[in-house]
């Protein structure tokens, strides 16, 4: 005879009653949220939830952040995956680190950022005649990157098509010195660098130059632009690899690739970004913006044989964009908007934001902070004098809504390397990534219409 | 004390209880049950698989289901407008020669790991199942590179393949051979493969429990009959050890068909990271979380899952009829059946 009968609690009961359990644990965030909502939005007490990088605020920092906000902050470590889960739950941070050259429009496009010009009319610290130029990033009118309303703010930015080279490796190489006003053509850039490089046994010892730090398609993008094009069609939703201007900016990132001079699609950098190679006296020159400054000036060795120099141009169209202008952001459904916002107006404007701009670890996003740029040693003051005269040619270049930049990058890295290494012409390897990444673009336009 | 009391739980008892007439008609009043010893066990049992239970519902089956769902969509996971598209992706599952090119890699790779690695394990258990000396510290050596996270065992292998600055392309260096890129095509799949069995350990220690478990009356019965080491080998361990072997089969086709260790490599385990991943190592899982984050085909994505999914099941299914015959129980699985407890068990 089974246990079973109908008094106690039989296998199909406990099973059922467990899926019942289940399912409505599964659905409850989905209610909270909804519960939530309909709250008060101050600070009072309530928790603030930041996604953000696990070292953002220490434990000290943290405690004046709650004190000052009358908050309880929740630090959610930063990581995309979790990220999409939480704002397709519509349960996300209240505040959000992201990367507004590259996140703003997919995100605002999909409605999920809340805008932020009605706090910025309101607030007495954070004003938009203030806001530099990079913070355009943030903004999308619905079709276009770098106008409309503000979804985001950036921390920090930097012009991240300039680069920093060692003065001593020029030296050693018996070559002049690069201009510190007028920005090299990529012609002269990549001769340079393979000059610069020293080899041994099939090995790099010293890489003449990384030209593509900060994501190949964005500097792709960059390099057409300054040979006077552009990768996305008006309404954002095609790229042409195949104008003039893009398979100029193409081919020369194969001949870059092909000379083997620095770290590449074919051989990435094992460090993941510049600075223990630069460091490590293994790298003559590496297209970074004013940020990476704060590494050089950390090491008074390093900074003592660093100069900064202008982007690099294909043509006359001078242009020094910005590919990352990292920053915060406030998803639309987002439960503690106020409070996040009081976040905002303290890391932005207050002493953060003062602190940020006076360690050299990139250019304040507030234009009255920049007084505070540091510029006491000579390594300072070159940097500063250099990243003045390219400031004026800063301009968004628009990334497109329907994909995000990574699954681009995804496609240049499934095309180029075979095609780098089979020599093929650069002709058929634009055929291949108009092919792939349209499709892509297009799947993107259907979802957002 | 009841026929109840002295059963086991899944035992029929005999006779009707006689707290319990037999035959009762439906509607008819039921006399109150005892509190038994059965009950409380059966309360034991819901108790403790409860959680489990709870667990496997609401983190497998729902997500399970939802995945199914959604791969009948075009959903990016974040748009309002996604929409049904019946068997679109599973059509271009089939179809996309990306996929049908990592699903292939995918499969040659566990085809060389997961034999290599049992072969390995168990020849290092035969090894370290020797009286020999300092068999512990061996046995830990060997054992520890099996308890580094794979992360830290991933950035050791970067480090060491890096073409540029690594430490295998230094050794080279020293005899004046040209250095090899061993992080890119075609040579990432090799460090791949290394990085596999370097954690060996894990299968060995298993195969090592296996080992001490034989009986040592048979092997010294084996001896005596003039039985050579091979033919001890192949006659009597390794078809007493088969079932060991066969669980290692089962568990680690399983695990590499899901291996996820090449972004661990490209050591940025993010969408961004996938770009970096070599061709040759661009297994299934890469694929699938690189539609999922850096392409957001959260539909595709989750087809592909369930492809994986039901590919995997078929795989097992395959093994354990191809087993039969090959692995050895001391107890026949399908004949062996609970028994039922009486008094006179001891």
């Amino acid at each position: 005879m089974p246990v079973s009968s109908r008094g106690s609690l039989d296998r199909r009961r406990f099973l059922a009653a467990s899926a019942g359990a289940a399912f409505t644990a599964a659905a409850l965030p989905g209610c909270a949220a909804s519960v939530d909502s309909d709250s008060d939005s101050g600070g009072s007490g309530k928790t603030l939830t930041v996604m953000t990088l696990v070292n953002e605020w220490d434990a000290k920092t943290q405690k004046s952040i709650e004190k000052l906000l009358d908050v309880k902050l929740r630090i959610v470590t930063y990581d995309v995956t979790k990220l999409n889960a939480m704002l397709a739950s519509k349960n996300p941070p209240d505040v959000v680190r992201g990367i507004g050259a590259t996140d703003a429009p997919y995100f605002a496009a999909r409605g999920l950022m809340a805008d932020l010009d009605p706090y910025l009319a309101k607030s007495k610290v954070l004003k938009p005649s203030d806001l530099a130029a990079a913070n355009d990033v943030w903004r999308f009118d619905g079709k276009k990157q770098g106008a409309g309303p503000r979804y985001g703010l950036a921390k920090d930015y930097s012009q991240d098509s300039m680069f920093w080279y060692r003065t001593d490796m020029f030296e050693a190489a018996g070559l002049d010195l690069p201009s510190a006003t007028e920005p090299l053509s990529m012609d002269e850039w990549l001769d340079l660098g393979k000059r610069l490089t020293k080899r041994r046994l099939g090995k790099v010892k010293v890489y003449g130059l990384n030209a593509t730090s900060l994501g190949l398609f964005s500097q792709l993008m960059s390099w057409t632009a300054s040979a006077g094009g552009t990768l996305f069609a008006d309404d954002m939703a095609s790229v042409d690899f195949s104008s003039p201007e893009a398979l100029k900016a193409l081919q020369w990132y194969v001949d870059y690739a092909k000379a083997d001079i620095g770290p590449s699609i074919t051989n990435p950098n094992p460090d993941g970004w510049d600075g223990p190679t630069y460091q490590a006296n293994r790298m003559a020159m590496s297209c970074n913006g004013f940020w990476f400054g704060g590494v050089i000036g950390g090491d008074a060795k390093l900074a003592a044989v660093s100069r900064f120099a202008p982007a690099p141009q294909f043509g006359s169209h001078r242009v020094s964009p910005c590919f990352s202008g990292t920053g915060f952001w406030m998803p639309k459904e987002a439960k503690n908007k106020d409070a996040a916002w009081k976040l905002f107006e303290w890391y932005f404007a207050d002493q953060p934001a003062k602190d940020r701009a006076s360690s050299g670890w990139g250019l304040p996003s507030l234009n009255s902070l920049r007084s505070l740029i540091p510029r006491s040693s000579a390594f300072q003051k070159q940097a500063y004098q250099v990243q003045e005269q390219d400031t004026p040619y800063f301009s968004v270049l628009p990334v497109s809504p329907y994909a995000q930049v990574d699954a681009l990058n995804g496609i240049l890295s499934k095309v180029l390397p075979d095609a780098i290494k089979s020599d093929t012409k650069t002709g058929k390897i634009a055929d291949a990534l108009n092919s792939r990444m349209n499709e892509q673009l297009a799947r993107g336009k259907e979802l957002v219409g | 004390m009841s026929t109840d009391q002295l059963t086991g739980p899944d035992a029929e008892p005999t006779a009707p209880s006689p707290a319990r007439p037999a035959g009762g008609r439906p509607g008819s009043r039921r006399a109150p049950r005892p509190h038994s010893l059965r009950a409380r066990r059966a309360g034991a049992f819901y108790l403790f698989t409860g959680p489990w239970v709870l667990g496997f519902l609401g983190l497998t089956a729902y997500p399970l289901g939802y995945a199914l769902w959604l791969s009948f969509t075009n959903s990016d996971g974040l748009s309002p407008n996604a929409r049904f598209v019946g068997l679109a992706n599973y059509r271009e599952v089939f179809s996309d020669p990306d996929t049908l090119a990592s699903l292939a890699r995918t499969g040659l790779f566990a085809a060389i790991t997961v034999p290599l690695t049992i072969v390995a394990g168990l020849i290092l258990a035969l090894l370290l199942n020797q009286p020999i000396r300092a068999r512990g510290l061996f046995r830990t050596l060997l054992y520890l590179p099996a308890v580094v996270p794979p992360v830290g065992a991933a950035l050791t292998f970067k480090l060491i393949f890096d073409r540029d600055s690594g430490s295998a392309n230094g050794l080279l260096d020293l005899f004046g051979v040209n250095g090899l890129a061993w992080l890119g095509d075609p040579y990432a799949r090799y460090v791949l493969i290394m990085l596999t069995v370097w954690g060996v350990g894990n299968i060995m220690i298993i195969s090592l429990a296996g080992l001490q478990d034989i009986p040592r009356e048979l092997l010294d019965a084996a001896r005596v009959d003039g039985a050579s080491q091979w033919q001890s080998l192949t006659r009597i361990i390794l078809p007493l050890l088969s079932p060991v072997l066969f669980f290692q089969l089962v568990t680690q086709l399983i695990m590499t068909l899901q291996t996820f260790v090449p972004l661990l490599i490209s050591l940025d385990p993010t969408p961004k990271g996938v770009g970096a991943v070599p061709e040759s190592n661009y297994l299934i899982m890469i694929d699938v979380f690189s539609q999922y984050f850096a392409n957001g085909r959260y539909g595709y994505a989750s087809a592909l899952l369930w492809v994986l999914f039901l590919f995997i099941m078929l795989v097992t299914f395959v093994v354990f009829r191809l087993s039969k015959g090959a692995v050895f129980y001391s107890v026949d699985p399908e004949q062996a059946k609970p028994k039922t407890r009486t008094i006179g068990d001891k």
